[in-house]
């Protein structure tokens, strides 16, 4: 199977480069059907804001050139349909073929090639791009089982390791934390101080995990009101926050401000008003908006910039420690994988051996047939039938089940009796990057 | 039976520690086997207990509650089994490390010092008595889990305020949910405590000719539970929360451990039978 992988990522190119080659959904099936038609006999393309991975599996009848210079002339293709030159230069691109080019797809749908480890939204992407191509009827038998197989190790590397788990970005683990802190964020009460763009980001991440209600206080009013239409919740008066403080478990603070704006007397008298219920306070203002004795009060919860960037750190190291366990999966996959393209020889070589054995006994038989009484030519018909089934018999049965033999001494097994009785013709479809080593 | 009751005796410390090996394991190590095998351990070693007391009680012809060591497996199996229910009903499945090692230690010194012992006073050969003492230690077990889930709750709590976000920080329930089972442990425990004392004041008039209500234990009791009462009362009055509240589980239990020990050393009353 001669599976190749042409593509561009986070590591070859950088964004406004990579932008350059990204492919938006109503451009993907045009552009498959072209390279289907000049390549390939199975194609598609994934494309996201990080990757662009054109996968296919050559096809020898469309393309005359070597196998090498097919890559080339499939990738000059790619960049053309995009009109990405100059931008896009083959340096950008990486070309793996056989096996390692599937362990690449197992590995980016294991999370652990995307820029941050662990990060398998792309399995999405590669179902529904997949699906596109699907659609437009470039894909085939092998390209569903490698996708299939592919989603198997992003939904294994998910269930069976611990490579998503934990916040990697600030306003996440800002979430994490009140998580940590609070058992049902639905029903507790955020007030955002400030409407920066970091605040912001944080107060996203807390109504996209359904906090109860969102304010904001912010020194122009208009833009906090402006920031409510887009994420919801009301707004106070800059100098009032300190009532709304009362009603709220999780603050965030991003104030461009030269002094404290949440000093520990206030807080005193914020949390004997509200009977000292927990309060979580996120400052990501730079300078500090928060006095840090603040934390030093009973129930409350102060933690900066570097507190929620320790947390995504160690859970970055964690995520690291874990690349070993995906990389498990991703071999065991690949092995099953080259264990059913192996089958998908042994079947194919029975037949042709049957074939082999039927025509020289057809052959033979339709030369002497005429020498038997017509009672007896029914019974020679019947008896050399018999006769090739018992020869075939032990073969075939070998063939089927090499217990305890290794794939590579399968594989050559397949191709001595290739060999032997010039199946090579026939031959199902090209063995070289079968022998391509697992890596 | 003997044998069952000799071979359950040897057996059920090794099954704790299995139990509390594979809780260990799952929460500092993260061990996805552990993690799989630990519940279903503790329903075993839940089973086995239970099959071990029942047993005791057929054989020797009374409840195991004559000696301090039957005591402490009765307290061990209560323990797990207040755990169990905790976890079955809240589906937090981390803490138990913390709980049942106080159950592996208890059914390891029984194990080691038990004997048997067929004659024992008649007072104790009533089955009022076994619901009596049952619901006691039932009641205490659930206050000592609120004191290892006030104790949880104060170490994460500094965690988060120090800013450490390591083991404890990973695998410990949040805040709130922590709380919520210290109180659900300690008003168990507190309406246990009033059925033991409901039950203990009915029987001691069936008991005993001359017993009187000042018994140092019947008082060390009595404050323990009025302690509990008041902590109640607080939280729901005063509505005190968070670290507070975490800090008097465990100071209660302390005091209640303190009182019980005192009671049975240096006092003695009609309550004392070993």
């Amino acid at each position: 199977m001669n599976l190749v992988l042409i593509g561009i990522n986070h590591r070859t190119a950088l964004l406004d480069v990579r932008e350059k080659l990204w492919f938006s959904e109503a451009e993907l099936p045009p552009a498959i059907v072209q390279l289907r038609d000049q390549f390939f006999s199975e194609c598609f393309i994934v494309s996201t804001c990080n990757r662009t991975e054109l996968y296919g599996i050559v096809d020898p009848q469309k393309s005359s050139l070597a196998n090498e210079s097919t890559i080339q002339a499939a990738s000059d293709t790619l960049i053309t349909l995009k009109s990405a030159f100059p931008s896009v230069r083959h340096e950008h691109l990486y070309q793996i073929s056989g096996c390692r080019a599937a362990a690449h797809l197992f590995k980016v749908a294991g999370g652990i090639d995307s820029m941050v480890i662990g990060d398998i939204q792309i399995l999405n992407q590669i179902k529904s791009h997949y699906n596109l191509a699907s659609g437009e009827q470039t894909t085939g038998v092998f390209l569903h089982r490698l996708v299939q197989t592919a989603l198997r190790v992003g939904k294994r590397a998910r269930t069976e390791t611990t490579i998503c788990e934990g916040a990697v970005s600030v306003g996440y683990a800002a979430v994490e934390l009140a998580n940590k802190i609070f058992s049902d964020l639905s029903q507790k009460h955020a007030l955002l101080i400030g409407a920066g763009e970091t605040g912001e980001l944080a107060a996203k991440n807390l109504t996209g995990r359904g906090i109860a209600s969102l304010t904001i206080a912010n020194r122009t009013r208009s833009k906090a009101e402006d920031l409510v239409k887009e994420l919801g919740g009301n707004v106070v008066d800059f100098d009032r926050f300190e009532e709304a403080l009362r009603a709220t478990d999780v603050v965030i603070c991003s104030v461009s401000s030269p002094q404290y704006i949440l000093t520990p007397e206030q807080l005193q008298r914020v949390m004997k008003a509200r009977s000292n219920a927990p309060l979580l306070i996120i400052d990501i203002g730079v300078p500090r908006n928060v006095h840090p004795d603040v934390n030093n009060l009973e129930n409350v919860f102060l933690n900066d910039i570097d507190s929620l960037s320790r947390i995504v750190d160690q859970n970055l190291q964690r995520r690291k420690s874990e690349i070993a366990s995906v990389n498990a999966i991703v071999l065991e996959e690949l092995v099953g994988m080259r264990q059913w393209l192996e089958s998908l020889q042994v079947h194919p070589t029975i037949t042709d051996l049957r074939d082999f054995f039927e025509n020289v006994r057809a052959d033979e038989v339709r030369k002497h047939i005429n020498r038997f009484t017509e009672q007896d030519k029914e019974l020679v018909e019947l008896l050399t039938k018999r006769i090739v089934n018992k020869l075939l018999h032990l073969p075939t049965t070998n063939l089927k089940n090499g217990d305890g033999e290794s794939a590579e001494e399968r594989h050559k097994k397949i191709h001595i009796v290739r060999g032997l009785f010039g199946l090579q013709k026939k031959d199902s479809v090209g063995n070289d990057n079968n022998q391509d080593s697992i890596e | 039976m003997k044998t069952i009751i000799v071979l359950l005796n040897f057996l059920l410390p090794i099954l704790y520690g299995a139990a509390v090996w594979s809780y260990a394991k799952a929460f500092f190590s993260n061990s996805a086997t552990a993690k799989r095998i630990k519940t279903p351990l503790l329903s075993l070693t839940i089973a086995c207990h239970l099959l071990y007391i029942v047993s005791r009680t057929l054989l020797f012809d009374h409840p195991p509650i004559t000696t301090i060591y039957e005591i402490l497996s009765v307290i061990a199996f209560t323990t797990a089994v207040a755990y169990a229910a905790i976890e079955f009903l809240t589906k937090v499945k981390s803490t138990g490390y913390f709980v049942l090692i106080i159950s592996f230690f208890f059914q390891l010194i029984s194990t080691l010092f038990i004997r048997d012992l067929p004659n024992v006073n008649p007072v104790l050969r009533s089955n009022l008595l076994g619901f009596h003492v049952t619901s006691a230690l039932l009641g205490y077990s659930a206050f000592a889990i609120s004191a290892v889930y006030g104790f949880l709750y104060i170490m994460l709590y500094h965690h988060i305020k120090s800013k450490q976000f390591g083991v404890i920080y990973d695998n410990l329930p949040n805040l709130e949910k922590l709380e919520r089972m210290a109180t659900v442990s300690v008003i168990s425990g507190f309406v246990l405590l009033t059925v033991a004392i409901i039950v203990g004041v009915v029987w001691l008039p069936m008991a005993f000719e001359h017993y009187s209500y000042f018994d140092p234990k019947l008082v060390g009791t009595f404050v323990i539970w009025f302690m509990y009462g008041i902590g109640l009362l607080a939280k729901q009055t005063i509505g005190w929360q968070g670290r507070k509240i975490m800090v008097l589980s465990i100071v209660g239990f302390a005091v209640a451990l303190l009182s019980l020990t005192v009671v049975n050393v240096f006092l003695s009353g009609f309550h004392n039978f070993y």
